[in-house]
């Protein structure tokens, strides 16, 4: 190999690749040797314990309701940002007027600033702007609700209560993300060949059967990228729990794994069972991903 | 990756000759790619190999031998009792909450003028564990450190690193009294850790229920002194439409407080210890279960305010202070200082001892739940120990403890730093009055704190509050809580005697 290409390898990827042992697996591997033992986090002694950080993890209900509670992130968030974000994507870009070419609304452009909008905004910000609007006693939700009639709300603890804790969570964090998605998916669609919506069109397809049949498995590789993104941040959801909730919810309906990873290590001292968790999430957050390859691939999503 | 292989042979099924060439090209970059693969997979064996071998060290090294670069002690005397080094300098890290920084910066140029030469650093920080937490694993805390706030080290974690401080109480103050002789009876309890003085507490906290003596005066209202005389309150309240308590989710736990507290003066130190000591049914003892029952009466009564469960605990205390929602609320001495923005004009905020149960109680009604708070303390690794030391004993001495009660509006572990008028605030007086009241009555516990339960224990009081739990599932919840560190065998346990 002439020196010059053993320059350009070692530079554009022996250096990337350094850093990322440094910065990435390096810290990978010392989080599964500390889970492995109980240390404190304070001391720079520590005993190997073996699987037991693990087994205590199985057996610990506060840290399973959090998997729980993580898993049912996992599943409704993207599922419910991705369906949003495609609808409002397809009325941008093909949802528009059926004579001439394919287009989305009129000012569709608008739309799709205002449904940015948000994604602009940093997640504690959000989380700390629906806290206040969600408030009991001087929220907005509340003197809106109570304003058109409602008296039962009043006072009402939409963030405390099991019933709606959640639901009202998971609503701020797609609120925070449609917008994003949105302007993902408009990229993809307008990289569809516009012929395909004409010929479809010729052949009497109409708005429902032109998403169906030609949009959805165009931007198939799209959704599958926007499916696992949303996947990991609802396994993380760490800022918008801390902020709306930060104590773990009512009854820890929100208690999310990282939530519990962080009392334990810094307010419990236990950084040998709070490195076990993060490899408990690391290794879901990898099957999740593998899910959805699977999934995706299974209902002939690749040239296989 | 899948899909530029497939669009390879595509082009490899083209066949003119310009295809054959970019084939070629495409074949030579395959053909190096075997070197890359080998280079990947030898960093890769590396990167395996080397974390094996260094696994011992890890971010954990360093810190094990004895520091050499510790300040090597100078000569101890009246006016520098530790040996404090001659023009060294001390570094502190000090909590930034609710009582700031500035009087440990007030205390620190007294040193420097104390220790001529010396240099003092006060470092604000509202993160204490993760902040310290790699300098405690690397053998280079700071001289002194206000543990205190949300984000606090669990003193249990540590206690075999930090220093005996019981040299500080020893030790003469600037005015050349003996420090212990000058310090409120009992504050050295919270700071002990088998039988060690790991913490110096500086702050006299006393937990109260705390009330606007002007609201009270003009609607000829005075504060219940057990759990009936509290519910009928809580109906004149109502009458007035005005709740008789509210809470905030984060600080829900502050009933818990008010009700362990009104149970230890009912039942006297029998429930102080079984709670201590995490026994089971400690939960269930009548005392208990007398508050226990008084509050649900007055949550089913509608007597709290719904909605805390939802409500930031500072807004939920705003609606006390400022919006007068409701009439009482249970909180340490900190309140006034928290809410000082957010009170009302004219509020006038005065304490009273938690209600008994019955007017019987084996602790008389004035008996007081009372604690230091901000816990001082001095690790052994650190540079400059006899300078941490210094410093604290500087904070004791009465200009530094007197400059602290005058500009937090709370007195500190140090007598008589309070004058009569208590600098003009009704919570400060209260707080002397209480404090004079209560005599040798004053007692506090340890077992929320030492086994760091109030994060759990702040679920069911929040269920309870809103009225999704009854008294019976808070206590089965409560107990099932206590239970699981109780047979834990993992956690240290503190015998309380």
């Amino acid at each position: 190999m002439p020196l010059s290409r053993v320059v350009f390898v070692l530079v554009t990827l022996g250096l990337p690749f350094a850093f990322y042992t440094v910065f990435v697996l390096w810290p990978f591997v010392q989080a599964f040797v500390y889970s492995l033992t109980n240390w404190s986090g304070f001391t720079d002694t520590f005993e190997f314990v073996g699987l037991s950080n693990y087994a205590a993890l199985l057996k610990d209900d506060i840290f399973l309701k959090a998997v729980r509670n993580n898993l049912l992130l996992a599943l409704v968030v993207p599922l419910v940002t991705i369906i949003l974000a495609l609808a409002l994507a397809t009325m941008v870009t093909v949802g528009g007027s059926s004579t001439g070419a394919v287009r989305g609304l009129s000012r569709s452009s608008f739309y799709r600033i205002v449904s940015f909008f948000p994604y602009t905004i940093p997640a504690i910000v959000i989380g700390l702007i629906w806290s206040q609007m969600f408030d009991p006693s001087s929220g907005l939700v509340n003197a809106a609700l109570t304003g058109i009639g409602l008296d039962q709300f009043e006072s009402f603890a939409w963030l405390g209560e099991v019933s709606t804790a959640m639901p009202v969570t998971m609503f701020v964090i797609i609120w925070g993300f449609v917008g994003f998605y949105m302007v993902l998916f408009i990229a993809a669609i307008k990289g569809i060949p516009a012929e395909l919506y004409d010929a479809a069109r010729v052949d009497g397809a109409g708005r429902f059967r032109m998403t169906f049949m030609v949009t959805l498995p165009m931007v198939r590789e799209t959704i599958q990228t926007a499916y696992i993104y949303l996947g990991i941040l609802a396994l993380d959801a760490f800022v918008y729990m801390a902020a709306l909730n930060a104590s773990g919810g009512p009854q820890n309906s929100t208690l999310t794994m990282t939530q519990d990873l962080f009392n334990t290590a810094f307010k419990q001292g236990q950084f040998g069972l709070a490195s076990a968790m993060g490899v408990v999430l690391a290794l879901l957050t990898l099957l999740f991903a593998a899910i959805v390859f699977a999934v995706n691939r299974l209902s002939g999503g690749k040239e296989a | 990756m899948s899909r530029s292989r497939h669009r390879a042979g595509v082009v490899h099924a083209g066949g003119n000759d310009a295809v054959r060439d970019r084939k070629k090209d495409w074949m030579d970059l395959r053909g190096n790619s075997v070197d890359r693969r080998s280079i990947l997979r030898l960093a890769m064996a590396g990167s395996v190999t080397l974390p094996a071998l260094a696994l011992a060290g890890c971010a954990t090294g360093g810190g094990s031998s004895d520091d050499p670069t510790t300040t090597a002690g100078g000569n101890t005397s009246e006016t520098n009792p530790f040996g404090m080094a001659d023009k060294s300098t001390v570094e502190a890290v000090i909590f930034n909450g609710g009582y700031g920084i500035d009087y440990v910066t007030f205390a620190a140029g007294v040193v420097e003028k104390t220790q001529a030469g010396s240099s003092v650093e006060v470092k604000p920080s509202t993160q204490i564990a993760q902040e310290l937490q790699p300098r405690f694993v690397g053998g280079n805390p700071p001289d002194l450190i206000d543990n205190s706030g949300a984000n606090l080290i669990g003193i249990n974690t540590i206690a075999d690193q930090l220093e005996d401080l019981n040299d500080v109480f020893e030790a003469k103050n600037l005015e050349g009294t003996t420090i212990k002789d000058t310090l409120y009876p009992g504050v050295e309890e919270p700071g002990t850790i088998d039988g060690k003085l790991v913490a110096i507490n500086y702050v006299q906290t006393l937990y109260a229920v705390w009330y606007s003596a002007s609201l009270f005066e003009a609607n000829g209202w005075t504060p219940p002194k057990t759990w009936d005389e509290a519910i009928k309150l809580g109906a004149d309240a109502k009458a007035k439409g005005k709740f008789l308590m509210l809470w905030g989710k984060e600080a829900a736990t502050y009933y818990q407080t008010l009700a362990i507290g009104s149970a230890i003066k009912e039942g006297g130190d029998e429930v102080r210890l079984a709670l201590e000591n995490l026994k089971p049914d400690c939960w269930s003892h009548a005392a208990v279960q007398g508050v226990f029952k008084a509050l649900e009466t007055i949550i089913k009564n509608g007597y709290m305010k719904p909605g805390g469960g939802g409500t930031q605990f500072t807004a939920a205390q705003a609606q006390w202070s400022n919006g007068q929602e409701a009439l009482l609320y249970p909180s340490g001495s900190w309140i006034e200082n928290e809410m000082k923005d957010q009170t009302k004009a004219d509020f006038k905020m005065t304490g009273f001892p938690e209600m008994t149960v019955t007017a019987q109680s084996k602790m008389p009604y004035t008996a007081l739940h009372s604690a230091a708070g901000e816990g001082f303390i001095v690790p052994s690794k650190a540079k400059n120990v006899a300078g941490g030391k210094e410093l604290l004993r500087t904070m004791l001495s009465k200009e530094a403890a007197t400059n602290f009660a005058k500009t937090k509006l709370a007195p500190t572990i140090v007598k008589d730093t309070v004058p009569a008028d208590g600098f003009g605030s009704t919570a400060l007086q209260s707080q002397s009055k209480l404090l004079a009241d209560a005599g040798d009555d004053v007692f506090t516990w340890k077992f929320v704190d030492n086994y760091g339960m109030n994060q759990d224990m702040l679920v069911p009081w929040n269920a309870f509050l809103a009225g999704q739990f009854d008294a019976a599932r808070l206590t089965s919840e409560l107990q099932k809580i206590t239970d699981k560190v109780a047979n834990d065998s993992s956690v240290k346990k503190v015998e309380v005697k």
